[in-house]
């Protein structure tokens, strides 16, 4: 059964309460006026400096890997794929072909599977994922900058900072350390 | 050489001239383009956020105004096939013309050298040709033969129904008062800091809202509100005739504001006229204009705190709320004229 239309009445206000209330309006906002809460995060020259555990770029150990593909098959997006890599067998010193992980950037969704999913940690996140690529191509990681962190340019230009809810004043912006821990 | 510099001073001073051009157009240019900064910085202001900014962060983002205006000047003027070509381009620009020409009946002086017109009926002529400008405003609609420009010239036409009267009336409440038309008089009757504002608050209110109702300021922007009409009757401007479009609203509100301060904020007072053309022109004219502003600092401020009426919830307002008030202020501008306080 459809639900019924209800009519809805809302109460008339009367003139001095709507008086009252466009007057609170205009006094919050001079409040506001001579005491500015600015929260802009001027971007080149701050970001938001995430905390660890951030799904942001993906880092291959490459030590650790041992070419499961699980990651590849758990992508949702298809963005991890195996290479093909030669490599010698240290124990018994014979050529043979082992597979490793390679990662799209274009098609990555930044889920994590791929390093929830790994049986021997091989995969780890970088706390940052403002990066930049000038070409589609430079986004293709092959095997030797996917064992690489991602250069973070923002970091060296700007400042890190980070947003708490503050009870009294709201989002308050407040100014961290670049390594480690916070400074109020 | 010293004859040709008196004749430009001459020419300068000539009251049509300086009254016309410099105070009527260069003088609010300049400061409707300050104004549009402060709205834009004071609505960030309050809102949170920083504004204008990284075109030059020292003077905090001070010229980006500028930067604007150079890019509506050197936009390409897109005229379609479908409208009326004439009235396309005429409209606005007879727009501003008539939001410009008021000033020609504002005092801005006590000495009778240096009015433009006669002032004895000013008041009713400034009235007069302030309340022509929207009329254009629907024939630039009309012209533009696109649905949301059409839908923005009937709210235009709505909102003059209801704001005409009001502002007209709260205006005449000091007519009622001192029993003249003469702005001069009007301005002679509040010396000694017995302006209007205090002697019939009531009025000064009604008259704010309707200068408000009828430049389409905040709260009550409605005619060209972007999220339901794109841009009013101005959607299919583009480039330097969109610029004009949105210019002769502030300017018209500057105007209103000039109006405003001669009738209810003293005029030139405390400033008394002198002799010749610094003290007996130029500087009542700069006390009257830095009145005016601090009124357009309060219009635009309401651009931070308010959102934006319905059309049907702001003629509500003016008709059931702010007539009433209106001719409550007439009817108290009557018994302090009758009872001798003015």
């Amino acid at each position: 059964m459809p639900p019924r239309p209800v009519e809805k009445h809302v109460h008339p206000r009367g003139i001095f309460s709507r008086f009252k209330g466009n007057l609170e309006a205009i006094a919050i906002g001079v409040k506001y006026f001579f005491d500015p809460k600015r929260s802009t995060l001027i971007y080149p020259k701050e970001y938001i400096k995430l905390r660890e555990g951030y799904r942001g770029f993906i880092v291959l150990v490459k030590n650790k890997c041992i070419s499961c593909s699980s990651c590849a098959r758990i992508c949702p997006a298809a963005a991890m794929k195996m290479v093909k890599v030669p490599v010698t067998d240290p124990k018994t010193g014979k050529q043979r072909i082992k597979k490793f992980p390679v990662i799209n950037y274009n098609r990555c969704i930044f889920c994590g599977y791929c390093v929830d999913v790994c049986p021997t940690e091989a995969l780890y996140h970088v706390p940052y994922h403002d990066i930049v690529y000038e070409s589609m191509e430079e986004a293709v990681t092959d095997l030797e900058s996917f064992q690489k962190e991602p250069e973070y340019k923002t970091a060296k230009e700007g400042l890190p900072v980070r947003y708490i809810v503050d009870e009294v004043k709201g989002l308050v912006k407040i100014r961290v350390k670049k390594e480690g821990g916070e400074k109020k | 050489m010293t004859g040709w510099v008196e004749a430009i001073i001459k020419i300068i001073e000539w009251p049509p001239l300086w009254q016309l051009v410099v105070l009527g157009l260069i003088a609010p240019l300049a400061v409707v383009i300050y104004i549009l900064w402060f709205e834009r910085k004071t609505a960030a202001r309050v809102q949170r956020r920083i504004g204008p900014y990284h075109v030059s962060p020292r003077i905090a983002g001070g010229l980006q105004l500028l930067a604007d205006l150079i890019r509506y000047s050197f936009q390409e003027v897109i005229i379609p096939k479908t409208v009326d070509k004439a009235a396309f381009i005429s409209a606005p620009l007879i727009a501003l013309i008539l939001s410009i020409l008021p000033v020609v009946a504002i005092p801005f002086t006590d000495v009778p050298k240096w009015f433009p017109l006669p002032m004895d009926y000013s008041l009713i002529l400034a009235l007069a040709l302030v309340t022509l400008s929207p009329l254009f405003i629907i024939v630039a609609g009309w012209a533009s033969n696109n649905k949301f420009a059409i839908i923005g010239g009937m709210r235009e036409a709505y909102l003059i129904v209801s704001y005409e009267i009001i502002a007209i009336l709260s205006f005449l409440a000091a007519t009622a008062m001192t029993g003249t038309y003469n702005l001069v008089d009007i301005v002679h009757a509040q010396t000694g800091w017995k302006w209007f504002i205090v002697l019939n608050p009531l009025a000064f209110f009604t008259a704010f809202v309707g200068v408000l109702l009828s430049t389409s300021g905040f709260p009550f922007e409605i005619a060209e509100s972007e999220h339901e009409v794109v841009a009013g009757a101005f959607t299919e401007y583009s480039g330097l005739m969109y610029g004009i479009n949105m210019g002769a609203a502030y300017l018209k509100r500057m105007i209103y504001s000039l109006l405003l301060t001669v009738v209810f904020l003293g005029g030139w007072y405390p400033l008394k006229p002198g002799e010749g053309f610094i003290w007996g022109y130029l500087a009542p004219s700069i006390v009257i204009f830095i009145k005016a502003t601090i009124l357009m600092m309060i219009f635009s401020f309401f651009r931070a705190v308010y959102g934006r009426y319905r059309l049907d919830q702001a003629i509500e307002i003016a008709w059931k709320i702010l007539f009433p008030l209106t001719v409550i202020a007439f009817g108290l501008g009557l018994l302090e004229a009758y009872y001798g306080i003015i």
